[in-house]
This record gives structure tokens, C-alpha cells and sequence, in this order.
């Protein structure tokens, strides 16, 4: 009984499943002729939702997957942010080079966050603490002048990729598409294997994934680390993308930005992920730039979604689209 | 030295009390924590602002009037947008009031821009010496009012009919609705109380610091500190909270570095909910998760 | 027959209340073994504290002969010990199919770095886990149900799958809780065959707590009353049913 044979399996993939796989593929492609149909102003505007793919799918897996009511998601894009601006600017590194530290950065941020959960503070204990620790990053960010800038921040070098200076927003996006592309695919690989599984089971019940088997506390703090990883690769984007780094742009404004974009895209769906970071970015250009009126707006957005599309737009999409269905979306 | 900022910490730990147990208030009786509650005391200044000095009411009326709409939008926040998702998660919850805050900051800088804006105070400032300690003014309005508004809740809690309701469905709400206690009117009404008792204390607020739409974040994690320490779900949890917490600022912020000032409530929640995560009173509730 | 699990004069307290006092049991392999008693008597706990959630003040948990009362909750499941739970211990929000491949976690042969950059071995590893997911829901007849979420089964088929789920990894050791509660008769009557069979045909040791007391007279190997913390009973269906301590226990008491 123990042990199976390595033979591949007859029905485990149904052909739908098979077809949205191979449709993934299509997306990039289709999105290769990009910059050369968008002005720079749009371009940036695209170039900001691919930063923020990675932002999302980093703090849906902790909220959505995991269960966890952690809201640290900010305080990782801060720390990423500003590793990629003082290595470039201490130590003199290209931004690429800084990609990875801001990352592993960002990780270690999140097994940090992830300690508390551990000793079992849940619920909105667990969302006071983070934010705490999210408004305590901010501060040094303010007060640790000599490194960060300050509360006028700091400027970040123009970056290049392996030599090839990202000048335009065309050829950042090509960078930003490859790694929100590698991000999502890590993360579907992680979600859609015991790993995945093992999240799923220890927010459904986490006596009974114990009794499994599953060492809560080592995933616990497993999947804290990939996202902070991925939110810090995000926070590298945002330096490159941005230019400058302040602390009130990682404050609970960008909080509820990214929240927004996990709820109207679908909590725990990696495809919502995706969804809401593009739906939720463009948003604001829609709207006339009136200071409060983004805000008024967004507030209104996410009271709409939470009252009518709870599951947000990804479960829309499952409605749509059975053979679609994401298999991490759930009711 | 110590005695006077004590005795200044105590007047802001007032402010951080009341804070604290007006989001208290609708812990207990909703189990539902107010993260837009920030906003709503910042919407209670901003509220006087509008009545005071925009259509020029006294300032008593203005604070009674804003404190009324408070309570309004309360109960209708809870009715409306609330009561349809209280069966869904608790991150759903959650997410809505801070979704409202958000709206609420939003409206506010779309009127008032960026701007700071100073509320006249109503009384003459003056200052007053207690022994070698420096009282100001502002100081013994916040303290009386904040002592007043205390006493007021407590005859109302302990005497009344309706405080009476309140125990029980703070006891046990399944018990409350079996006797015929109307349980969803209740939870409108506290949302109310909440949020009218946030306007005070915003009001109250607005007389020592200047507006802005922001405001209102710093609230929340001043709030959220003096319930940490007290511990969540006590009342006088909430008011022992506040009171340290004023106190810790400022006597910390002295002796060991005004980087305290800022960031005493964020250690503070970190720390207490590491180490003794139930706070000074605080119960094991059953938290919905 | 050989010892599986064996507790020595294990004691639990809750600051002065005493749960469990001076148990001693064993459970040999194809053995099952009931638990049952009044309410409050320490059978819960006694089960949480075999399965690790709950720390021993005294005695011994041996499982093959290794001593385990200190064992995180997960190392206790990784070590051969699965249990049901009593009210929904399944994963709502997955398939049953994912359920039991939960169940088999343990014994999934992906690494992190293999899932995340895409080895074939580990690709390999899930599918095969698969594959067994639905060999083992098909050996029940669960195999048109293992893509339906689990909350919208039925509750023998719940039950069924969660035994599914605690059998994936062949574990010598099963601890069942209540497993028949809130099953109608001939749905127990089936409930019990799939129990005897776990021990005769694979010999699994099986302790299980219950209440339906015709259920554990007509399945169980022996029968463990537990009264007040205490074992006041250990012996054969028959032995223990004319026992005049267990009668005691159930009827003397109001």
C-alpha cells in the first residue's frame, strides 16, 4: 500500500485544468507588444501593477491561504524598498544586484512577523501587533536619517538590468513582467503541492493539521518568509519604478491599498491576487486626482465588494469560466 | 520633575482613555474591533469644526450636535453595512470599518485638503499651580470632562434600566436575546455609543492638537495601546490603560529619550501582547475568528 | 500480541481538578480497544493527551516502546499515531481528495526548493501522492466524491473520508473520536464493519472513545471504562459489562 509507483496518473489533471495551464502561457505573450502601444505615462501606470502583482500575491498568501490576520504586508515593502535604495546608494550595487536583498530581506522581516503567530496570538491581536510593527518601521524610517533620508526620504539611482539601463518605462516593464511572472509561478507551484495544502489545512483547522502530521509552527513561518520575499522583490520594483522612497508612502494608506487588492481580487486566490493588483491600480486613474477623492473612492470599492462579492472578482471569473476555476479560490 | 510629567501624562492619558473605552465599548457588546475607529474620532473634530466655526454655533451646542451625528452614523454603520456581513469572517468585519474610516478620512481631505487646521478653544487658557507642578488649562478641561463623562456612564451602567440591558447582554448576549432583549437593536445602539463617545474624545483631542485627515491613524494606535495594557474587553481596563500609557510617554520620553514619545504605543502592543497578552484585566474571551 | 501503545499511571491536572489519575491501558496491534465512561470522566483527555496536545503531569506514553509523552502534537501523528475528531475535524474548504492528501502529507516526497523551481522529482512526488488519494477514496467507494469540497458531503460520507484521511499513511495506530455520533443506526452498523475490518485485515490497533455502547460491545476487543479520571473497568465486552463498578459508575451517579 505504502509508496506508490512513479507512474503518472490517468485523471488527476481533468483537460480543463490543462487548458487554463496552457492559457497562462498565452498572457505573457500577448503582453510582449505592450510599450510599443502605451505612451510612457500609461506605461507606468501597467509598469505599477506589475509591481504590484508580487505586493498582492505576498499578502494574500498569508491572509488568504494561511488564514492569518496579519497586517505586516506593508512593513515588508518598506524594508525592500529601502534595502534596494541603501545598497544601491551605501554600497553602490546596480539595482539588480539589490532584487535578491530585498527579497531575503523581506523574508527575514516575515519569519520575524511570524513569531507571535507562533506563540499563538491570533485574530485581531495579531492584526494590532503587526500593524504596530508596521508603524514602528515606519518610524525608523523617519528617524534613521543617515540611512534611510529621513522624512524627506531618500533618491534612488536610475536602475539597470545586468548592465542595460532601464531608461524607459518600456524596457522596465520587460524586467517588472519577468519577475511578477516568476513570482506568480513559484507561488502556484508552492500553493498547488502539499505546501499549498498544508497552508490551506493549518487556516481550516489547526488542531486537525497537527494531528496530520504538518509542523504548523515550521509553515507558519514558511509561509511568512515567501511572502515577505515576494512583497520585498515588490519593494524593489517600487524603488526602481518610483525613484523615491518616503516613509509615508509605507504607511495604512498603502495598507488598505493593497487589502483592497486582495478582497476585490479574491482572498486566497492567486489569480485574484493578480486581478485585484491590476483592477485596484488602475482604479485611480480612472478618477480625477483631487486629494480624498482616491481614498473616498477606494473606501466606497471596498465597502461595495465586501457587502455584495465577498469572494471577490476571482470567484466571479470561477462563475464565468468552470474549466478556469482556480483551484486555490475558495468559498 | 517626575511629578510634573506625571501629572501632564495623566491629562493625555485621559484622552487615550476615553480612546480606548469607547472602542472598548463596542468590543464587548459587538466582539467586533474598530479599526476605523481612529477615523471616526478625527470625523468627531472634524464634525465640531463644521458646526463651530462653519455655521458658527456655540461650542457647546457644536459639540452635543456632532456628538449626535456621531451616534447616528454609528448606529447606521452597524445597521447598514455591518449587520448584512456579521455571519462571514471576522477579517470581513474587520476590513469594512476600515474601509468607512478610510471613506471618512477621504471626504475629509477632499474638503479640507491637506490643511492644519487649529480649533479655537472655548475657554480662556490659563495655567495653574499645584505645588511646584504646572497645570495647564487644558489639562483640567480634558481631565474634568473626561472624569464627568465617566461618572455619567457609570450611573447609567450601574443604575439604570438601560445599563442593566447592557450588563446582561455584555454577560451573556444568547442568554439577553432569550429574555427578550432585542440583540441586533442593541449592537446598533453600542455602535452608536462607540462612535459618539469617539466624537468626544475627538473634540477633546482637537483642542490640544491640530486637525488634519490623518489624525486619526495615530488615534487608532493609541487607542489600541491603552487597551493592550489594560487589557482587552475591561472597561476600567481601558482607563487604567490610558492613564499609564499617557504616563509612560511622557515620563519615559523624559528620562530616557523623546523617540518615546512616538513610539511608546507601538512597543507597548508588541511587548504586553508578546509577553501577557491579556494586559492588566483582560478576560479569555473567545475571539471570533 | 505486541504492546503499540502502552500508558503507565499517566495523570493529567488542570490546576486542581485532576482529569486523569493513575491510567494505565495498552493497545496491541489489531487490537481494538473502547474507551468509554461518563461524561467528564478523562477520556477526551486522556486521547489529547496520547496525541500530544496535552502535557502529562505524571507517567508514561509509550508508542512501540518509545516514550512520546513529550512529543509535539505533529511528530506524534509523523510517528504512526492518527486520530479522528469529534465534531469536523476535516478541512471544509478542500476537497476530500485534498483532505486525504493532507492525510498523506507526511509521506509526500516534495521538497520546498523542488516545488518552487519545478523538479521533475517533485512533480513526480505529487502525483503519485494523487494517484494514491484516489486509489484510497475509490477502496471505499468515495471516488465520485473526492472533488466536492468536504463541507458539502454528507455526514457518513464526512465520516468516512476523515477515516480515509487518517488511514492515508497506514499508521499502526488509529484513535477515534466518537465516530459514530450523529450517525443513524444503519450507518453505525457499517461505521462498526469498517473498524473491525481496519484490524483484522491490516492490523491496526484501534483505541476509540465512544458513547453508542451497543456499537462498542459488538466491536471491541476490550473495553476501558473511565470514571472520574480514574479506570474503574479493563477487560473483555462481557467482563466489563457485569462489572459492578462500571454499573456504578453509569447509573450511581446523577
Amino acid at each position: 500500500m505504502s509508496g506508490g509507483t512513479a507512474k503518472l496518473p490517468q485523471g488527476d489533471a481533468p483537460a480543463a485544468s490543462w487548458r487554463g495551464r496552457r492559457a497562462f502561457w498565452l498572457v505573457p505573450l500577448l503582453l510582449l507588444p505592450v510599450p510599443a502601444l502605451l505612451n510612457q505615462y500609461q506605461q507606468y501606470v501597467v509598469n505599477m501593477m506589475l509591481m504590484y502583482v508580487p505586493v498582492a500575491v505576498g499578502f494574500n498568501l498569508v491572509v488568504g491561504n494561511l488564514g492569518l490576520l496579519a497586517f505586516s504586508n506593508v512593513a515588508f515593502f518598506g524594508i525592500g524598498a529601502y534595502t534596494t535604495g541603501v545598497l544601491m546608494l551605501q554600497a553602490g550595487l546596480p539595482w539588480w544586484m539589490t532584487i535578491i536583498p530585498a527579497g531575503l530581506m523581506g523574508a527575514i522581516a516575515g519569519c520575524a512577523t511570524s513569531v507571535p503567530a507562533l506563540r499563538g496570538v491570533r485574530s485581531f491581536y495579531l492584526a494590532i501587533m503587526t500593524l504596530a510593527f508596521g508603524e514602528l518601521m515606519r518610524w525608523v524610517y523617519i528617524r534613521w536619517e543617515p540611512v534611510t533620508g529621513g522624512s524627506m526620504g531618500m533618491a534612488v539611482p536610475a536602475p539597470d538590468f545586468l548592465g542595460w539601463p532601464l531608461i524607459t518605462e518600456g524596457r522596465k516593464f520587460y524586467v517588472f513582467l519577468a519577475l511578477a511572472l516568476l513570482v506568480v509561478i513559484a507561488t502556484d507551484r508552492l500553493l498547488r503541492t502539499r505546501f499549498g495544502r498544508a497552508f490551506l489545512a493549518i487556516r481550516s483547522n489547526e488542531v486537525a493539521a497537527a494531528a496530520m502530521g504538518i509542523p504548523t509552527d515550521r509553515y507558519i513561518v514558511l509561509c511568512f518568509g515567501w511572502s515577505g520575499f515576494a512583497v520585498g522583490i515588490g519593494g524593489a520594483m517600487y524603488a526602481a519604478l518610483v525613484g523615491h522612497l518616503t516613509p509615508v508612502s509605507f504607511d495604512l494608506t498603502e495598507l488598505l491599498v493593497e487589502f483592497a487588492m486582495i478582497m476585490v481580487g479574491g482572498l486566497g486566490s492567486l489569480v485574484g491576487s493578480v486581478i485585484g493588483a491590476v483592477v485596484i491600480t488602475a482604479a485611480p486613474q480612472v478618477f480625477l486626482d483631487f486629494p480624498g477623492f482616491q481614498e473616498l473612492v477606494f473606501g466606497v470599492l471596498i465597502i461595495l465588494v465586501l457587502l455584495f462579492l465577498p469572494n471577490g472578482l476571482a470567484s466571479l471569473l470561477a462563475r464565468l469560466h468552470p474549466g478556469f476555476r482556480d483551484r486555490y479560490h475558495r468559498e | 520633575m517626575l511629578a510634573q510629567l506625571v501629572v501632564s501624562g495623566v491629562a493625555a492619558g485621559m484622552l487615550y482613555a476615553l480612546v480606548a473605552l469607547s472602542m472598548t465599548v463596542v468590543y464587548r457588546a459587538t466582539t467586533v474591533v474598530n479599526f476605523g475607529h481612529g477615523d471616526m474620532v478625527a470625523a468627531g473634530a472634524y464634525a465640531v469644526l463644521v458646526f463651530a466655526v462653519g455655521l458658527g454655533m456655540p461650542f457647546a451646542a457644536a459639540l452635543a450636535l456632532a456628538t449626535a451625528v456621531l451616534f447616528l452614523f454609528g448606529v447606521l454603520l452597524q445597521r447598514v453595512l455591518l449587520q448584512p456581513i456579521i455571519a462571514g469572517p471576522h477579517l470581513s468585519l474587520a476590513m469594512m470599518v476600515l474601509a468607512v474610516g478610510f471613506t471618512l478620512r477621504g471626504a475629509e481631505r477632499l474638503e479640507w485638503g491637506n490643511e492644519v487646521i487649529n480649533l479655537a478653544r472655548p475657554y480662556p487658557r490659563g495655567v495653574f499651580m499645584l505645588g511646584s507642578v504646572v497645570v495647564t488649562m487644558d489639562d483640567v478641561v480634558i481631565t474634568g470632562c473626561v472624569l464627568a463623562l465617566l461618572l455619567v456612564l457609570f450611573v447609567v451602567f450601574h443604575v439604570t434600566p438601560i445599563g442593566r440591558i447592557i450588563q446582561a447582554v455584555f454577560q451573556t448576549e444568547r442568554g439577553a436575546a432569550l429574555v427578550g432583549i432585542n440583540v441586533r437593536a442593541f449592537h446598533a445602539v453600542m455602535w452608536g455609543a462607540g462612535a459618539a463617545l469617539g466624537a468626544i474624545g475627538g473634540v477633546l483631542l482637537a483642542l490640544i492638537v491640530p486637525l488634519t485627515p490623518d489624525m486619526g491613524q495615530w488615534v487608532l494606535l493609541q487607542g489600541f495601546a491603552a487597551m493592550t495594557i489594560g487589557g482587552f474587553g475591561s472597561l476600567y481596563g481601558a482607563l487604567v490603560g490610558g492613564v499609564l500609557l499617557g504616563m509612560m510617554q511622557n515620563v519615559l520620553g523624559f528620562y530616557v529619550g523623546t523617540v518615546f514619545i512616538d513610539i511608546t504605543a507601538y512597543l507597548v502592543i508588541i511587548l504586553v501582547l508578546l509577553i501577557r497578552p491579556n494586559g492588566l484585566f483582560g478576560r479569555q474571551s473567545t475571539v471570533r475568528v | 500480541m505486541a504492546a503499540l501503545l502502552e500508558v503507565f499511571e499517566a495523570m493529567v491536572r488542570f490546576g486542581g481538578l485532576i482529569a486523569v489519575n493513575d491510567v494505565s491501558l495498552r493497545v496491541g496491534a489489531g487490537e481494538i480497544c473502547a474507551l468509554i465512561g461518563p461524561n467528564g470522566a478523562g477520556k477526551t483527555t486522556l486521547f489529547n493527551a496520547i496525541a500530544g496536545y496535552v502535557p502529562l503531569n505524571a507517567g508514561r506514553i509509550l508508542l512501540h516502546g518509545t516514550p512520546i509523552q513529550d512529543f509535539a502534537p505533529h511528530r506524534i501523528a509523523a510517528g504512526g499515531v492518527r486520530r479522528t475528531f469529534q465534531n469536523g475535524g476535516l478541512f471544509g474548504h478542500l476537497t476530500a481528495l485534498e483532505n486525504v492528501l493532507v492525510g498523506l502529507h507526511t509521506q509526500v516526497e516534495s521538497g520546498f526548493f523542488g516545488v518552487v523551481l519545478g523538479s521533475r522529482r517533485s512533480g513526480v512526488a505529487e502525483a503519485t501522492a494523487s494517484a494514491r488519494g484516489r486509489k484510497l477514496l475509490d477502496l471505499m467507494d468515495l471516488g465520485h466524491i473526492a472533488d466536492q469540497p468536504a463541507h458539502s458531503l454528507s455526514g457518513g460520507q464526512q465520516r468516512m473520508v476523515e477515516i480515509v484521511r487518517a488511514l492515508a499513511t497506514d499508521p499502526p495506530l488509529l484513535l477515534l473520536d466518537e465516530p459514530a455520533v450523529g450517525l443513524a443506526p444503519p450507518m453505525r452498523q457499517i461505521l462498526g464493519g469498517v473498524i473491525r475490518r481496519l484490524a483484522e485485515e491490516r492490523g491496526i490497533g484501534i483505541l476509540l472513545i465512544e458513547h453508542a455502547i451497543e456499537l462498542v460491545m459488538s466491536i471491541s476487543d476490550r473495553v476501558i471504562v473511565l470514571n472520574y479520571g480514574r479506570k474503574v473497568a479493563d477487560g473483555s465486552p462481557d467482563e466489563v459489562r457485569a462489572d459492578r463498578n462500571v454499573l456504578e459508575a453509569y447509573l450511581g451517579h446523577a
